[in-house]
């Protein structure tokens, strides 16, 4: 029964990982769609969002089943309640990402490009942060969940900043308003995809050590 | 469904630790988590063990074992058959004296005894630490002089129906055969007799009970009765148990020392034991990895 066990856990890890790396592909995506303006793209990141879902509830049915059936303890229990809390997460993220490419629809060629330029510079920090959550979870590292903790900060002043600017830009240019208001949104998804990461650089903390990490040093 | 995506490696897989282990040079001394640290001196350990063997003849069923077990806590033992969970704990009221060939070395000290000390009643020592075991064994006699009966063997002197009552409320069983108290303790359950063994051990007003795989003769219904009755138990006593059942451990333990061929292997706090243990071996025998 052990081993069967053990498969089962092990498929499961293997399933959220794809998950993961499914919203992955949908975060760089939307990031594209945003910074060529892609409608096209755009839309078709929407259209994914259906399969993530779906993803999201057979993931944590089996999650429940396991716990149901086996019981588990010690490090297989932490597994478990790791794989449901970062499928949670991911399946935000990638509501932020379709959040991302429903404003990229919006936007047009003519979009200022100024405030675009400022908005694209932080696409990689993002992208790596949650790389990085993901590589920390698939193989689970405490230390790079840890630095993945350290990066959320440089998103959170970039938003600040961001807001700032877009308020200043606001004041000046009222008649740009509907293009300053979809980018705001975009960068306060980004945020909070940053977020998302923490929580799962977290849930390997959790999974890694069996302490819960979350809101120290808040 | 999920497809053409990036597939990450599996660096923790499990299937390779299956296997088992090696039993460490060194054992892993109990390392007392911070809530079961003595805070005062009525929190002050009442069984202490000091690098504790238990021979049978040449054979070490317990080895070097070092721990202190806190009052009015529950204190479950877990760990594969043979191990020596069941030794361990006979020999805190000596019920192994009668064992041929079984010796002891190293330090148990139990309440106010030195348990192997030549000064030790050892009669008075099981009236302090009673004892519960794995099948109820009622005498073929009524509920009533079933829990009478050790008082009066010891010359108690106040109000035996009072005493039975009060024995029976804290047992859980005075509702269930208030109104049959003089008939054959033979007629009742499995369950229903396992609380009276343990209105019995009561009756004689231990301070420790010890109980050795209470609930593997009943059934889930009269097992959660009996989980219940010894939560509420450890109010005034405190428990010792062995048990095979680790989700049991799980549920109605405050500490939890793991045992392994003898050694004990790691002794903490319940929810460290089954959430994060220290030792692998603790992690491979709670995850079923071995055992």
């Amino acid at each position: 029964m052990t081993v069967h066990f053990v498969h089962l856990l092990d498929e499961l890890q293997r399933r959220s990982l794809r998950m993961a790396s499914a919203v992955e592909d949908m975060v760089q995506e939307a990031c594209e769609a945003v910074a060529h303006t892609n409608h096209e793209l755009a839309r078709r990141i929407i259209a994914r969002d259906t399969d993530i879902d779906a993803e999201e509830v057979a993931v944590e049915g089996e999650a429940l089943r396991l716990m149901t059936l086996f019981q588990p303890m010690g490090a297989d229990m932490r597994q478990l309640c790791a794989i449901l809390k970062v499928n949670n997460d991911l399946e935000r993220i990638a509501d932020c990402a379709v959040n991302m490419a429903e404003r990229a629809r919006h936007l047009d060629a003519d979009a200022p490009a100024d405030v675009r330029n400022e908005l694209t510079a932080i696409f990689p920090a993002v992208r790596r942060m949650l790389h990085e959550a993901v590589r920390a979870y698939a193989g689970n590292d405490q230390t790079l969940a840890e630095r993945v903790l350290t990066e959320d900060e440089v998103i959170d002043t970039f938003y600040g900043e961001f807001i700032r600017n877009i308020a200043a830009l606001a004041h000046q240019s009222p008649e740009r308003m509907h293009a300053l208001l979809d980018y705001l949104s975009i960068a306060k998804n980004l945020e909070r995809i940053a977020d998302h990461a923490s929580n799962v650089a977290e849930d390997v903390i959790y999974l890694t050590t069996g302490q819960i990490v979350r809101h120290q040093g808040k | 469904m999920m497809t053409d995506v990036q597939e990450y490696d599996l660096s923790n897989d499990r299937s390779g630790t299956i296997a088992r282990p090696a039993i460490p040079a060194v054992q892993v001394r109990p390392a007392a988590s911070s809530d079961a640290v003595p805070q005062s001196a009525d929190d002050a350990p009442v069984i202490t063990t000091d690098a504790l063997s238990i021979y049978y003849g040449k054979f070490a069923a317990v080895q070097e074992a070092t721990m202190a077990i806190p009052p009015r806590q529950v204190t479950a033992i877990i760990g594969p058959s043979g191990c020596g969970k069941s030794t361990l704990l006979r020999a805190f009221n000596r019920m192994n004296d009668f064992i041929p060939g079984m010796r002891v070395t190293g330090g148990l000290r139990c309440l106010d005894w030195e348990v192997y000390g030549s000064k030790t009643d050892a009669v008075e020592l099981r009236r302090r630490v009673g004892m519960v075991f794995q099948k109820p064994n009622p005498f073929p006699k009524s509920t009533y002089k079933n829990v009478a009966w050790g008082a009066r063997v010891n010359g108690y002197r106040g109000d035996l129906d009072e005493l039975v009552e009060r024995s029976l409320r804290q047992a859980a069983l005075w509702d269930e055969v208030k109104d049959k108290l003089h008939a054959s303790s033979l007629a009742l359950s499995g369950g229903q007799q396992q609380r009276l063994c343990i209105a019995r051990a009561i009756a004689l007003q231990p301070d420790i009970l010890l109980m050795d795989e209470p609930c593997s003769a009943l059934d889930p219904i009269a097992t959660s009765k009996i989980e219940d009755l010894i939560d509420a138990l450890k109010e005034r006593y405190t428990v010792v148990l062995v048990t095979h059942n680790m989700q049991q451990a799980a549920r109605v333990s405050d500490l939890t020392a793991f045992m392994y061929m003898g050694r004990l292997i790691e002794f903490d706090a319940t929810n460290t034991i089954f959430t994060s243990p220290h030792n692998r071996q603790t992690q491979d025998y709670i995850t079923g990895r071995f055992g």
